[in-house]
């Protein structure tokens, strides 16, 4: 019996599907879901966290309890119901044909970011010392629009690594999307091995196209940061230092 | 809460997701292999000369790798993980033949041709038809007859009656089945496009056309009379079967004796009678290759 290791990866593949249209079409799916669903997930989320912090009870009781349940249940779960189960309590043929792979895709990505997000901003928000909502209200702002002028602005800074951290884990998450039929970059490259049977070099074309897209919005968020930094409190490091430490990661603010 | 309280309280936790997590890790892991019944012996090495000197029956069982989603050939009895169907009691009637235990291992279908070459399982026995491309990967051994029906919504409100009026239609269909090329093949000679969405499995597939969001899926024809069957007068079968074609058992190309012997004895159960009782026993009579 043969016992000799022998590796099969044929390259030339990798080069052959790496701008294939079925590809290329999956990643720009990919990244159209993914940022459609930051920004409307952002925007629910800081809702949410304002929610979450107000004196009334049923804002901050709603607020809460969505944000255990979704947090709560995988996203796998989510998009079945929004695409399969919902539809199939409804029972309307319109309805059901409105809640195309990409629409429902969107909308559970979106609530499901916006619970994270709520999170992530009601951190910031408390991360602001108290003393500027009583230096706001003693200039009279009502509490609504101290919160957009003076502590958002100031939560902002504290928001954005995370912010960039679920970004790009939402780049990776829209695989799942499959089970809806979406065709973004894993379907598509499983689409095409499914037929030449060269597994391991699709999935490598697709890795090198996720790696490609975190990258660059590591880099992003890098020079976000570095903009945002306040001079005289943090030290503005050389782009390539501020590259390197978005791609690994930093150990120090 | 007191201090000690709320320690061993802590303690508890640690030491319940510890012992959680050893067993998952530590004990037999039966979730990807189901065990038919069979009634060959289930120690060690093959009772009959058919196994002698093939390598991959020296442990007594043939490992089956098969997408057990596609009833009546390969699927779980509801609620249970016992799988039961066409293929497994072909194989099962395989098996004794060659004096082996049959073991069925539940596989994605779109990634079932490595997974035999990278030696997850001995054969692949999911109603895989044989193809010029698939046989550039593996060897076959024909065992049954089946072409592509397609399933629609009751009536057939959208009157479909070929795969040509699938034109400017919306269909469903598995990952990595034929069907999948033969509605590529269609599409070329399409003035309005069809619409291909895929699933990881046929069910899926079906669960669209019966949501409305599909005008149809194409399947294997026995699979898709099943369907109709299943649901309820929700859906219904477009009359005849087309590009009928065999099925395979799937080997690897150097299982040479694998091959043979498996040959042998889906002759010898062809020759007894007994292939045609269980083709009965599932009214699949119509896919008989004798």
């Amino acid at each position: 019996m043969d016992v000799f290791l022998s590796i099969t990866f044929d390259g030339g593949a990798v080069r052959e599907f790496f701008f294939n249209g079925v590809i290329l079409r999956g990643v720009r799916m990919t990244l159209q879901v993914t940022v459609l669903s930051m920004f409307l997930g952002a925007f629910l989320g800081i809702i949410l966290a304002v929610m979450r912090v107000s004196h009334s009870r049923i804002l901050s009781g709603f607020s809460g309890f969505y944000v255990w349940f979704i947090r709560g249940t995988p996203v796998l779960i989510q998009l079945l119901v929004v695409y399969n189960g919902i539809p199939q309590m409804v029972g309307s043929r319109e309805f059901t044909l409105f809640l195309t792979p990409f629409r429902a895709a969107l909308i559970t990505f979106s609530l499901n970011e916006a619970a994270y997000m709520a999170e992530i901003v009601r951190a910031g928000i408390q991360a602001i010392e108290p003393g500027q909502m009583d230096a706001a209200k003693s200039l009279g702002m009502p509490n609504l629009q101290a919160m957009r002028r003076v502590i958002l602005p100031q939560a902002l800074r504290v928001v954005i690594p995370p912010t960039g951290n679920e970004f790009i884990a939402m780049l990776k998450n829209t695989s799942i999307a499959f089970v809806a039929g979406l065709v973004e970059l894993t379907t598509a490259a499983r689409l095409i091995y499914s037929v030449n049977f060269k597994t391991m070099e699709l999935l490598v074309v697709a890795s090198i196209w996720y790696l490609i897209m975190t990258t660059a919005f590591s880099v992003l968020q890098a020079e976000v940061e570095a903009r945002m930094a306040i001079v005289e409190r943090e030290r503005v490091l050389p782009l390539s230092t501020r590259v390197l430490r978005a791609l690994g990661g930093s150990r120090e603010r | 809460m007191k201090r000690w309280l709320r320690h061993s309280l802590l303690l508890i936790c640690v030491v319940l997701v510890a012992a959680f997590v050893a067993s998952a890790c530590g004990g037999d892991n039966e979730e990807e292999s189901t065990a038919s019944p069979t009634k060959a012996p289930a120690t060690g090495s093959p009772t009959t000369s058919l196994a002698a000197g093939v390598p991959e029956l020296s442990d007594g069982t043939l490992q089956v790798g098969s997408d057990i989603s596609y009833a009546p050939i390969e699927f779980y009895e509801e609620g249970t993980q016992n799988a039961t169907g066409l293929d497994v009691d072909l194989a099962n009637a395989i098996g004794k033949e060659l004096g082996v235990k049959v073991e069925f291992q539940n596989t994605g279908f779109d990634g079932i041709i490595p997974a035999l070459e990278a030696e997850r399982f001995d054969v692949i026995m999911s109603s895989m038809t044989i193809t010029e491309e698939r046989q550039q990967q593996i060897d076959f051994i024909p065992y049954f007859t089946a072409g592509t029906g397609i399933l629609v919504q009751a009536g057939n409100p959208n009157n479909i009656q070929s795969l040509a009026d699938l034109c400017g239609k919306n269909v469903a269909v598995q990952l990595g089945t034929i069907q999948v090329d033969q509605l590529n093949a269609q599409n070329e000679q399409c003035t309005d496009k069809i619409s291909i969405t895929t699933f990881d499995q046929n069910p899926l597939a079906v669960e669209q056309l019966s949501l409305g969001r599909a005008d149809a899926v194409t399947a294997d024809y026995p699979v898709a009379g099943n369907d109709a069957r299943l649901s309820e007068g929700k859906l219904e079968l477009v009359s005849t079967q087309f590009e009928a074609a065999p099925y395979g058992i799937g080997v690897r190309k150097g299982s040479t004796e694998l091959n043979a012997a498996i040959t042998k004895a889906l002759q010898n159960i062809m020759d007894n009678g007994e292939y045609d009782t269980i083709l009965a026993d599932w009214n699949l009579e119509a896919g008989s290759i004798k």
